[in-house]
């Protein structure tokens, strides 16, 4: 159904043929190890290419390039996937059957100019662009304390991974922001062009061939160095002391994070034994954490519990009243001990294998979810598809999700509570 | 069973009004995996207030949702248990207009069908179980009232509408919830949850006859109430307070400009009134107005900002919503473009333009299966058709939408909504 392909040095397509959509589906992705001194220079050069190129100069005429080609629209795409950080582009767009003129080949060379030729001013990005940016990319940041829930996960994770790769947010840190110049951007645009590999993704009505011809062409200029920054996760650190973080907001409900490392990992055997385990204990309404802690207990809000598959972290999340935090955290521990122990009904299981099952199916269905799937497995390196990912989750035994239930090791445990004590 | 079709979209649904008065929708989508069917009341939070059979009822701030939250509960246990035994991915949301139900699954949607019709038309409450339910929701305000987005537009509904039930929180307050009781909660059941008030969308790979059956069979008979809907008297004309402001922990300030609007009716002309007041925001300050560059340029706002314009019952404004440390300079500035807009007319182009864009996102989002069940719904229960769009937007002028700007974007009709960030201040006062 897909095929990967080079069609540039350097540059791989991964394309999709689907006629069930009237949206077409497309992203452009440049690949870096995350690395604190560039993760907010790479995470700011997309936004400083949508401002304009030199056909393109500014906001205005972008936009109305978009509304021509019938409300098409590029937007920034950001993404961390373990030590890799993922900058680009993708497009929605309506697919060339359902209207008047062809939109994907103009919408790609329109792309291409955005990337390649940005509007330039004494030979560097235009310094109140790039002021401007910089920001939006500030505030960003900062607005991340707008969400309380994402903010005490990430919170969570800092504290978890301090000072190492993985531990860098996904945009970067307000400091790294400060050095920066127009002429320090553009300089490490042209080698973020230059270095990076290129992954594409495309899922719509063409042939792939078809797509391969508009992108060769709409891409020729993309300038390649010989050699490519490599990209990679390590593995998650070795077990230390329970680290402890708690902070005080004015907020009218705490939350409650908290982080486990595994050793396991998306390529691991026992991959499909932990997803399920980490359904069965805080992955949906028959989960552990939600069926316990939320409605019989009545302790929490909402409590749940997700899995990072390329460097193997799993972290609880919830929001809890401040006089309950740490007998929330109690019983979320012992619901986690519960299925280490292989407590697990046979309800608890089958509907957690059920929905993951059901919901791999549905994802197919998703050009969105199908391009960041298919992104992860090239990371990984993995020719695995989602059908056979739920063909392993359907064969999954109650004693293999306890076995990797017990690789999870706690390892930080974050609270945010109010400021009146 | 009839069949509707609309070439221009490349759509066709089916559609049957039971014997009940329930109205079942089906679009078949060969091909795809998911499969979604959605269960819509024509109840949301601004129905608090009724006359039924010659009886005025006022009930309590935040029962729609309250009752969303105990419809999962039937005599057998909770539905949500019932759902994972068939790999529904179940959940259910409540508006200021509606009370929606779905779930979505790849096999088994008879059976989770089932459980969906079940649930929405079974009223099962017992004191005990409303009860414990108080606490959950009570989080569940707790963590509305610390989310800025959330807070920025309540406050603006309440300061711009005195009467108008919308200027109520949806899920209601600490205070108004705990006047909800059993039999609340069975008085709002039987008066909006009968068949005649529920609509039912399906769309995947099924066959449109085999679930309209099926709804058929699994839906009562039903005793359609008379009610009438109170949304308050009409609006004052003088306003006391056109500006609210509220601080919070969050990095910027937020805000939210509304220009109160008249109320567009029903039907048609209020669709139609819709795809003006979109146009006109987006010809007065979109991304691809002078405006929004201007704007942009001067680091005033970011890309997080949107305009639109958004109706219910009762109630219809254009609205200014984003990020930024300036929202007096941002109001001034589309005053400035209305006056202007109004004086030289709108640029003829511009509006083909945009014509254009507004046509392909719309084709667009008829991709998404839970937003076309919303909007089926949705503008069923206002007396329209959705998928009529195209021709009502083709009879939309210039002189519309310069007509519509004229009368709307005043400064007299304008409110402000600000959240500021607490730190602000603790700064100034250590200084």
């Amino acid at each position: 159904m897909n095929h990967r392909t080079q069609i540039l040095p350097g540059v791989y397509l991964t394309a999709v043929q689907s006629d069930k959509f009237k949206t077409g589906c497309f992203s452009l992705n440049l690949l870096r190890p995350m690395k604190k001194e560039e993760a907010a220079a790479n995470a700011l050069i997309p936004s400083v290419l949508l401002r304009g190129s030199v056909q393109h100069p500014d906001i205005a005429s972008v936009s109305a390039r978009l509304d021509e080609l019938y409300g098409a629209s590029i937007g920034t795409l950001i993404r961390k996937k373990g030590e890799v950080q993922l900058v680009g582009f993708y497009c929605d767009y309506v697919q060339d059957e359902y209207v008047q003129e062809p939109v994907f080949a103009p919408l790609m060379e329109f792309l291409s100019e955005l990337l390649l030729a940005p509007r330039l001013e004494n030979g560097a990005f235009p310094a109140g662009v790039v002021e401007s940016e910089k920001q939006n990319l500030l505030n960003a940041m900062l607005a991340r304390i707008n969400d309380k829930r994402s903010y005490a996960n990430s919170q969570l994770l800092r504290t978890m991974c301090a000072g190492q790769p993985y531990g860098v947010p996904r945009i970067g840190e307000p400091e790294d922001l400060d050095e920066m110049t127009p002429q320090s951007l553009y300089a490490h645009y042209e080698a973020l062009l230059a270095t990076s590999r290129v992954e594409l993704f495309y899922m719509g009505s063409l042939a792939p061939e078809r797509v391969i011809e508009v992108l060769r062409q709409t891409l020729k200029a993309l300038p390649r160095a010989g050699q490519l920054v490599p990209v990679g996760t390590t593995p998650a650190p070795a077990a230390r002391s329970v680290q402890e973080k708690t902070e005080r907001l004015d907020v009218t409900q705490g939350k409650l994070s908290l982080g486990f490392f595994t050793d396991i990992t998306a390529n691991d055997p026992r991959y499909p034994a932990l997803v399920l385990a980490a359904t069965v204990f805080g992955g949906g309404a028959t989960s552990k954490l939600f069926t316990n802690v939320r409605e019989q207990m009545s302790l929490c809000y909402y409590a749940s519990a997700s899995f990072e598959k390329f460097k193997g972290v799993l972290v609880v999340s919830s929001g809890v009243e401040f006089s309950k935090l740490e007998t929330a955290k109690k019983e979320i521990l012992r619901q986690l001990e519960a299925c280490c122990e292989g407590e697990i009904s046979d309800y608890e299981m089958e509907s957690a294998r059920g929905y993951l099952v059901s919901d791999l199916r549905i994802a197919m269905d998703s050009p969105g979810r199908l391009d960041d799937f298919y992104m992860g497995q090239i990371l990984l390196e993995s020719s695995a598809t989602m059908r056979d990912l739920s063909d392993a989750i359907a064969r999954v035994t109650k004693e293999e999700a306890a076995q990797a239930a017990r690789t999870l090791r706690l390892d930080t445990i974050y609270e945010l509570q109010g400021v009146q004590a | 069973m009839i069949r509707k079709d609309f070439p221009k979209l490349a759509e066709h649904y089916f559609e049957e009004r039971l014997a009940n008065g329930l109205v079942v929708r089906v679009i078949e989508k060969p091909g795809f995996a998911k499969r979604y069917a959605f269960v819509a009341a024509d109840y949301g939070s601004i129905d608090a207030e009724f006359i039924l059979n010659g009886k005025k009822y006022t009930t309590p701030q935040g029962v729609a949702h309250y009752l969303e939250h105990k419809m999962f509960d039937l005599p057998e246990g909770n539905a949500m248990q019932e759902f994972a035994k068939y790999a529904g991915a179940n959940n259910a949301f409540t508006s200021y207009t509606m009370t929606a139900y779905y779930v979505e699954c790849t096999e088994h949607l008879e059976e989770n069908l089932e459980i969906l019709l079940r649930m929405v038309t079974t009223g099962y409450f017992t004191e005990e179980s409303v009860q414990k339910e108080r606490g959950i929701i009570a989080q569940e305000i707790r963590m509305y009232d610390d989310s800025a987005d959330s807070a920025v537009m309540e406050n603006l509904f309440r300061i711009m509408y005195q009467n108008h039930p919308a200027r109520n929180n949806i899920a209601g307050t600490l205070e108004s919830i705990q006047d909800i009781t059993a039999e609340t909660l069975r008085l709002c059941h039987d008066t909006f949850y009968d068949p005649s008030n529920l609509t039912v969308c399906v769309i995947g790979d099924v066959d449109a006859r085999s679930i309209i059956d099926q709804v058929r069979r699994q839906t009562p008979e039903g005793k359609p109430a008379r009610v009438e809907r109170c949304y308050g008297a009409p609006e004052p004309q003088e306003v006391q307070n056109r500006r609210i402001e509220k601080e919070m922990e969050i990095s910027m300030p937020a805000f939210a400009i509304g220009f109160r609007c008249p109320d567009a009716g029903r039907g048609r002309d209020a669709m139609r009134m819709e795809l003006i007041g979109e146009l006109a925001g987006e010809i007065l300050i979109g991304e691809s107005s002078k405006l929004y560059q201007k704007l942009y340029d001067e680091n005033v706002i970011d890309a997080d900002f949107s305009v639109d314009y958004e109706r219910m019952k009762g109630m219809a404004l254009l609205e200014l919503c984003g990020d930024s440390e300036q929202p007096e300079r941002i109001l001034h500035e589309v005053l400035q473009e209305a006056a202007r807009v109004t004086d030289t007319g709108v640029d003829r182009a511009l509006l083909d333009r945009l014509k254009k864009s507004v046509t392909g996102r719309r084709l667009r989002g008829l991709d998404g299966f839970e937003g076309t069940c919303y909007r089926m719904c949705a503008y069923y229960f206002d007396g329209a058709e959705y998928l009529d769009y195209p021709d009502i937007y083709a009879g939309v002028t210039a002189e519309d939408v310069e007509q519509f700007i004229r009368e709307n974007v005043k400064e007299e009709l304008a409110f402000v909504s600000v959240i500021r960030p607490k730190r602000e201040k603790e700064e100034k006062s250590c200084c």
